[in-house]
C-alpha cells in the first residue's frame, strides 16, 4: 500500500539510522499486519480515503519517529534543583562582584559621566544572561554525562549522598500575620539592582549638578547662589548610608534571608536614616544655600535668602521630629512583640 | 479541552504509564509480536495506541526485560518478545507491589466511603 510505505519513509527520516532500518521493518510488520486485519474484516481492500483515516489516527510521523529516541531535556529533575540553586548563587555574587566593580570603576576614574551608570545598567542583563548561559551549559554536560555514565559520575558528584539534616538552617521566627507576600528572590534582586543604580547616581551628582536638579542646574549655575560647602558632610552621610543598606540588602541575599530580612534592620536603617540629618541641623547660621558675592550682592539678596535658609531649618526639623516618631513607633512595636512572645513562652 | 478535562487527562495519562509497562510484561510471558500483542491487551480491555507499545516494546529490551527474535510467520518477517529472564525477577517484584499498592487503595477507599456516608464512592477499583 503506497500510503503505508510513504508513512513509513517519513517516520523514517526521523530516526537515528544506526536504528532505523530495524525499527521501520518491524514497524512495516506491525502495520501491515494490522492493514491486512481490517482488509479482511471488510472483505476487500482499503479505499483511499479509509487508508488516509487510519493513518491518521497514528501518530504524526516525526512524533511516532520521537516515541523510539530516549527522553531528551538538558537538564533533568534530578540535577534541576541543584542548577536552580547554583544559577541563584552564581547571579547573586556574580551581581555583587559585577557592582563592586562598577563602584570602584566609579571612584578611580577622574571625571566620570552619566555614560558609567547608563554602562552599568545595560551591562547587568548581559551579565545575568551570561551566568545562566554558562551554568546551563556546565549543567547540561553533567546531565549527558549522568545519562550515559551513571555509575562512574555519581560516585564523583553524590547529588543527595552529602546531605545532613543537621545542616539544615535554625527555624525562621514567624511570618507576621499580616497576609503579606513573602519578597521573592527576583524582587529582592531587582531591588538590590535599584539600590545600586541609586549609589551610582549619588556618586555621580557632585560631577554633574544636573542629575539632581535637572535643567535648574543651568540656572543654579547662573544664579549668584551657590549651594554651602557645609553640604558636603551631609552628601557623605548619605553616601555612607546607602553604602550600608547595600551591604545589608547584600548580606540578606547572600544569607537567603531575602524573603523576610530581620526586624532589626528595619530599625538600623531608620535609626541611620537620623544621622545624615545631624550635619544640617548644626549647620552655622542655617546657611545651606549662601551667595556666591556675598560683598556685592548681600544688601539685595541677603534678607530674602536668610529667610529661604530658616524655612528650610524649619523643614529639616520636621523632617527630624517625623523621623523620630517613627523610630519610636517601630521600637514600641517590637518592645510589644517581644513582651508578648516571652508572657507566651512564661504561660 | 477544559482545564479540568485536561488536568484529569494528565492524570490518567501519569497513573496508566506504569500500569501498561505492567501489563505488557505480563502478556509477554507468552511470546507475541507487536501487533498480535496489541490485539491480546485490546481483547483484555487494555487498548493501546501503536505509538506507544511499539516503542515501548523497544525500550524494554533496551533495558533487559524483553528478549527478542526476528522470525518469518505467514511470509513476512516479524519481532517476536517475550520476558527475559531478568524481566521474570522484575516483573515479580513489580506485581507484587502494584497488588500492594491496589490493596492499599481499596482499603483507603472504602474506609472513607464507611466514615462519609453521604459520599458516592463506590471503593471499586
Amino acid at each position: 500500500m503506497e500510503l503505508l510505505d510513504r508513512y513509513l519513509q517519513a517516520v523514517k527520516k526521523h530516526l537515528p539510522w544506526r536504528r532505523q532500518d530495524d525499527i521501520i521493518a518491524e514497524l512495516r510488520a506491525n502495520l501491515y499486519s494490522q492493514l491486512e486485519d481490517k482488509e479482511a474484516a471488510l472483505g476487500r481492500p482499503l479505499t483511499q480515503s479509509e487508508a488516509e483515516a487510519w493513518l491518521k489516527e497514528l501518530d504524526p510521523p516525526i512524533q511516532m519517529a520521537a516515541r523510539y529516541q530516549p527522553p531528551r531535556y538538558l537538564i533533568g529533575p534530578a540535577v534541576f534543583p541543584t542548577y536552580r540553586h547554583v544559577v541563584r548563587l552564581a547571579w547573586t555574587w556574580g551581581f555583587i562582584i559585577y557592582s563592586i566593580m562598577k563602584v570602584v570603576e566609579i571612584f578611580t576614574v577622574p571625571n566620570p559621566g552619566a555614560g558609567a551608570m547608563l554602562d552599568y545598567f545595560f551591562g547587568v542583563p548581559a551579565l545575568f544572561f551570561g551566568i545562566a548561559a554558562w551554568c546551563t551549559l556546565v549543567f547540561a554536560v553533567f546531565e549527558f554525562a549522568v545519562a550515559r555514565h551513571w555509575e562512574p559520575v555519581s560516585r564523583l558528584a553524590p547529588l543527595s549522598a552529602g546531605w545532613a539534616p543537621c545542616t539544615l538552617p535554625p527555624l525562621e521566627p514567624a511570618a507576621p500575620g499580616n497576609g503579606k507576600k513573602p519578597r521573592s528572590f527576583g524582587q529582592a534582586l531587582v531591588e538590590l539592582g535599584f539600590a545600586l543604580l541609586g549609589l551610582l547616581w549619588l556618586l555621580l551628582v557632585p560631577h554633574h549638578l544636573w542629575l539632581l536638579f535637572g535643567p535648574g542646574a543651568a540656572y543654579l549655575e547662573a544664579s549668584p547662589y551657590r549651594l554651602a560647602s557645609a553640604l558636603v558632610p551631609f552628601y557623605w552621610c548619605v553616601v555612607a548610608l546607602n553604602v550600608i543598606q547595600l551591604g545589608l540588602q547584600f548580606e540578606n541575599l547572600a544569607r537567603g534571608r531575602w524573603q523576610r530580612p530581620p526586624t532589626w534592620q528595619k530599625i538600623a536603617r531608620e535609626v541611620f536614616a537620623l544621622v545624615p540629618l545631624v550635619p544640617l541641623l548644626v549647620v552655622s547660621g542655617h546657611a545651606f544655600v549662601v551667595l556666591k558675592h556675598p560683598a556685592q550682592d548681600e544688601t539685595l539678596l541677603g534678607p530674602g535668602l536668610a529667610t529661604f535658609n530658616d524655612a528650610v531649618f524649619a523643614f529639616l526639623l520636621f523632617v527630624t521630629a517625623i523621623t523620630i516618631l517613627q523610630l519610636a513607633w517601630s521600637l514600641g512595636k517590637l518592645g510589644l512583640k517581644t513582651w508578648r512572645t516571652r508572657a507566651a513562652a512564661a504561660r | 479541552m477544559t482545564l479540568a478535562e485536561n488536568l484529569f487527562e494528565n492524570l490518567r495519562l501519569e497513573l496508566r504509564r506504569g500500569c501498561l509497562t505492567l501489563a505488557v510484561l505480563a502478556q509477554l510471558r507468552q511470546e507475541f509480536y507487536g501487533y498480535t500483542l496489541r490485539k491480546a491487551l485490546a481483547e483484555r480491555g487494555l487498548e493501546i495506541d501503536e505509538s506507544t507499545l511499539y516503542p515501548l516494546l523497544r525500550r524494554l529490551e533496551a533495558q533487559g526485560l524483553l528478549a527478542s527474535e526476528w522470525r518469518e510467520e505467514d511470509k513476512r518477517n516479524k519481532r517476536f518478545y517475550r520476558l527475559s529472564s531478568d524481566g521474570e525477577q522484575i516483573f515479580g517484584q513489580l506485581l507484587d507491589e502494584w497488588t500492594a499498592i491496589n490493596a492499599s487503595i481499596s482499603a483507603i477507599v472504602n474506609a472513607t466511603a464507611d466514615t462519609t456516608p453521604s459520599s458516592t464512592t463506590n471503593g471499586n477499583l
